[in-house]
């Protein structure tokens, strides 16, 4: 939840902004400070999607265009105030985010962008069919307050500051909690969060049917300062790439962003139309385009971002000095290293029969079976290739098994979605690492945490125990984008039991560490199975996984080839043939 | 090309000013202070319809020259004209800004003219009318005068009004001329708001009060990437009429091109457009003359008898080789507002515009038809249209015979 420290900022701004604007009396400037909170308005729906999901958006156009067609089109044919028309195109504004969501979200990256840049050039050919070329809203002489048509221009402005501050409270709201974090991680690696217990598509239903009502209503309350509505005005091009603009050249990813995108874009396109264009008339185009060139070179990601991290430089050197230095290099709790206490029970939490997995004619795996019992710690060895982290994929919802069944619990669970099976209790943690790099150790953690939460304090409280079971605590509050490879893999680790599994499944979890820093790791590990944790890890050292697991499978061309205590299994002939070739058979010991 | 006309621009200000000396109009100066009368002009100058601004810039400075050569206006002491050019870009939001900008800083304006596309001044007229500033326009859309507006005043026939008197004197025209009335119609039409308005009274109603079968429609929506579906259908319809209505010249262009390839040019079908569009000095920059020789247009206003000296000056000082609506209608406009200047007698927006509302000028001079009179919505009593043909590379008036410059030729089917 926001606090109203956090908010200052906004209502500080605002109040600022309403200040100017009452003391300007010109009417072509009031104009302009109308539409500047217009424009951070549609740039801050635009980026309650794009910004926080990275699903980029061409076409929230059609948001807009069928929020002005509704007011437009409602006060000529019903004759209906925008009093109550503006908040009617926020429903439909949302209504068309869950009817173009739904089918465009089965696509991803470049596919998404180009589709959503389909729906509004679609619409602006059904509003041209329809014969709404141009249409005016009727002029009200007798009550025009009633109809929003205000003798004072500023009136507009306040009207239009109000939207904005409702608007960036709203999207304070969602980036500090769950839904945010939800966003925030489908950004990263949308896997990875449906790994982590999220159902990615309806949280990106809900993104984008909140971003579809807030670019409604703004639409609708553009016609009203318009007056005119065409389909190119509403639905053009140029609409779509007005929200791009402010959110990229302000930053994306923050409720900052657009609105400054929008102040300094907004009048500099303005007064270089008023005073240039009048002398050489296109010129404004061409200043306007290299103006906004040279800043997206100059700051990639948006003028909020780079002027964040040159405030962070600044300010780094002082406060480093005294804290950071330490707290830099001691990052792990030293654990004890002790031999285990618990052993494997005799309860199966995980089974697996006759698992089956094709790709084409490779057989990735084929027909594996093992079981799981609660406290163990089993490895997954086997050479490269060998179907390891198809098996995990198949575990945790990520591919459906052709034949066979995963049994959680007793319960079968094969063929579910990825968030499905981790709320049953399995979190994983993966080969290739996927911090959010701009966010803390801690917030990365929150993220997995939401899955066993009911409120976001409680998600906090589940993330901070998890950090701190993995040594962490210390450097909780460093961003990810900061971490060493172990701090990362620890942090991963960290994400996977904030949702509170009862069974984990470790891909390589050791992979690109050094000697003593794999250790390390392993001692958390061991922690954690001591804790009563039933893990399943893959891994390629041997020798630290003969000194952590309590048995092994070993797999080679998709399929079991044999599985038991580590003392056999290293001696297994089938094993050393898989992993070193025949000739060395005959040197192993018998 | 652009700064070429604004150096022609600058001489043409210098020139007025050197020969208003020179002619001795210095006496009224001598009685009072040399006073301006400030009105403005709001157009396309940058963005895709810049040439059509450029253009209407063109017919302003040359009435204002004229004008104020003439003595300026006499009721305020001979106070000379005094354009104030704004660019209303290429959207509509950015007209509205313009607007908003003209009459937040342009305080003294009394009048204003523009803004060519309908949508544009739809948007400009919105603020005009609330800031009470007079608007004349050449935009004929309905809409325009259907609001309710008091400071609006179209010179134009509108769209709806100028397919009800295109057809019947096109079809009068062509009986004459072939001997024979057509009989069946095909049309090709772009989705532009124009184009639908002007179809949807063809079709609604004039079609079948001329007897007209319609035997092949085709809409298009801009731009137009190949014409050859079209123009194949109208082929094997072989229509006696056909209606070719773009309002891109690079659309006019494909389809009078693939009109020629298939052997239907020159004439043997006869084609008739509703727009300037096809009477673009720009159009032949892409095509040759013989193949629009013949087509034929139906126009709010154009370039016709009793204006020699006018487009002979356009032609001198502009190097345009002919005048369009942009430029006569818009020329008209400066001669129309000195006049609503006299008879109110000050320098006043509210004054002028009560001016315009009560003006009875006579027969109009720089429109076709009608008078010099607007009726309660702000429509131009009695205005007309007239109709344009290409004939040896020139679109000349052929229609109404008193401002006709040539007759016109029906074309007959070989």
């Amino acid at each position: 939840m926001p606090t109203l420290r956090s908010l200052l900022p906004a209502l500080a701004f605002t109040a600022i902004y309403a200040a100017i604007s009452l003391s300007v009396s010109n009417s072509y400037y009031q104009l302009v400070l109308t539409l500047v909170p217009v424009w951070a308005v549609f740039g801050l729906s635009w980026n309650l999607l794009s910004g926080y999901t990275g699903l980029i958006s061409f076409g929230h156009a059609a948001f807009f265009g069928i929020g002005a067609y509704a007011t437009a089109l409602g006060q000529i044919y019903f004759d209906l105030s925008p009093w109550f028309l503006i908040p009617m195109a926020g429903l439909l504004g949302g209504v068309a985010g869950l009817l173009i969501g739904y089918p465009t979200f089965r696509l991803q990256g470049h596919y998404f962008a180009l589709a959503m840049l389909a729906y509004p050039l679609a619409i602006l050919y059904v509003f041209e069919w329809l014969g709404f070329q141009e249409i005016t809203l009727p002029i009200k002489r007798d009550n025009p307050i009633a109809y929003m048509q205000f003798g004072d221009p500023r009136l507009y402005t306040l009207l239009a500051l109000a939207m904005m501050l409702a608007t960036i409270l709203l999207t304070r709201l969602v980036e500090r909690s769950r839904f945010g974090m939800a966003l925030l991680a489908i950004k990263q690696n949308e896997a990875a969060a449906e790994a982590a217990g999220i159902n990615t598509l309806a949280w990106k239903l809900r993104a984008i049917s909140l971003s579809g009502a807030i670019a409604g209503a703004i639409g609708a309350f553009y016609a009203v300062v318009l007056l005119v509505v065409t389909p190119q005005s509403v639905f053009g091009m140029l609409v779509s790439a007005q929200a791009l603009t402010v959110a990229m050249f302000g930053g994306v990813g923050t409720v900052w962003g657009p609105v400054i995108g929008s102040v300094i874009l907004i009048p500099l396109a303005e007064t270089l139309n008023a005073e240039a264009g009048s002398r050489f008339p296109g010129i404004q185009g061409v200043i306007f385009g290299l103006a906004v060139v040279c800043v997206i070179l100059v700051a990639p990601e948006g003028l909020f971002w780079k002027l964040r991290d040159l405030h962070r430089k600044r300010s780094a050197p002082k406060a480093g000095d005294a804290q950071q230095a330490p707290a830099s290099t001691a990052t792990i709790t030293t654990l004890q290293r002790e031999l285990r206490r618990r052993p494997a029970s005799a309860d199966v939490v995980l089974e697996v029969q006759n698992l089956s997995r094709s790709f084409g004619g490779l057989k990735a795996v084929q027909d594996v079976s093992f079981k799981l019992h609660k406290n163990e710690i089993l490895g997954i060895i086997g050479p490269n290739g060998a179907g390891k982290t198809t098996v995990f994929n198949l575990l945790n919802g990520f591919l459906r098994p052709d034949r066979g069944k995963v049994l959680i619990s007793g319960r079968d669970m094969s063929g579910q979605k990825p968030h499905a099976i981790c709320e049953a209790g399995i979190g994983r943690t993966f080969q290739v690492m996927r911090p959010f790099p701009r966010m803390s150790i801690l917030d990365n953690v929150v993220v997995g945490a939401y899955v066993a939460a009911k409120s976001d304090a409680q998600a906090r409280q589940l993330a901070a125990n998890a950090v701190s079971r993995v040594g962490l605590s210390a450097v909780a509050g460093r961003l990810a984008g900061e971490l060493s490879t172990k701090e990362l893999r620890l942090m991963e680790l960290a994400r996977a039991l904030a949702g509170q599994p009862r069974i984990l499944l470790l891909d390589e979890t050791l992979a690109g560490l050094g000697h003593g820093e794999a250790d390390e790791v392993v001692t958390v590990i061991q922690q954690l199975a001591r804790d009563g944790m039933t893990i399943a890890i893959i891994e390629h050292t041997m020798q630290a996984m003969v000194r952590l697991v309590d048995s092994f499978l070993v797999l080679d061309h998709g399929a079991v080839i044999t599985e038991g205590e580590p003392e056999a299994v290293t001696r297994d002939s089938r094993v050393i043939e898989a992993y070193l070739g025949k000739k060395w058979v005959a040197h192993a010991p018998h | 090309m652009r700064k070429d006309t604004t150096y022609k621009g600058g001489i043409t200000r210098r020139t007025v000013l050197s020969g208003a000396a020179a002619m001795g109009l210095s006496r009224v100066a001598r009685a009072e202070q040399p006073q301006e009368v400030k009105v403005g002009l709001i157009v396309p100058l940058s963005g895709i319809y810049t040439r059509p601004g450029q253009v209407m810039k063109m017919g302003a400075e040359m009435g204002i020259e004229h004008i104020n050569a003439q003595g300026g206006i006499k009721a305020l002491g001979g106070a000379k004209l005094k354009l104030v050019v704004i660019d209303c870009g290429d959207t509509t939001e950015k007209a509205k800004n313009a607007a908003q900008r003209m009459v937040a800083q342009e305080t003294d304006l009394v009048a204003a003219t523009g803004a060519y596309l309908s949508s544009f001044t739809l948007a400009v007229t919105e603020v005009t009318e609330r800031a009470q500033l007079p608007m004349l326009t050449l935009s004929y859309s309905d809409l325009l005068t259907e609001r309710g507006f008091k400071f609006i005043f179209q010179t134009a026939a509108t769209a709806s009004r100028q397919s009800e008197l295109g057809l019947p004197t096109l079809m009068k025209l062509a009986e004459s001329a072939s001997g024979k009335r057509p009989k069946t119609v095909a049309m090709l039409m772009d989705n532009t708001a124009t184009s639908v308005a002007t179809a949807k009274a063809l079709k609604e109603k004039l079609f079948a009060q001329e007897g007209l079968q319609l035997v092949v429609e085709e809409v298009w929506t801009p731009p137009l990437s190949d014409a050859t579906p079209l123009i194949q259908k109208v082929r094997s319809a072989r229509p006696d009429l056909l209606l070719f209505m773009p309002n891109a010249v690079s659309d006019a262009k494909l389809g009078l091109e693939k009109i020629s390839e298939f052997g239907l040019g020159q004439g043997k079908i006869p084609t008739v457009s509703f727009s300037i569009t096809i009477a673009e000095p720009d159009m032949l920059q892409s095509v040759t003359p013989d193949v629009v020789q013949g087509i034929m247009t139906i126009v709010a206003n154009w370039g016709s008898k009793g204006h020699e000296d006018l487009i002979a000056e356009l032609k001198a000082k502009y190097k345009e080789p002919w005048m369009t609506q942009n430029v006569i209608s818009t020329y008209g406009d400066m001669w129309l507002m000195k006049n609503a200047l006299e008879k109110a007698g000050k320098a006043d927006r509210l004054a002028v515009a009560e001016a315009f509302r009560n003006l009875d000028g006579g027969p109009s001079k720089y429109y076709p038809g009608g008078e010099l009179k607007f009726d309660d919505k702000g429509r131009r009593v009695g205005a007309g249209v007239v109709i344009v043909q290409w004939q040896s590379g020139v679109p000349v008036t052929v229609y109404p015979p008193e401002l006709a410059q040539a007759s016109p030729f029906w074309p007959k089917k070989s």
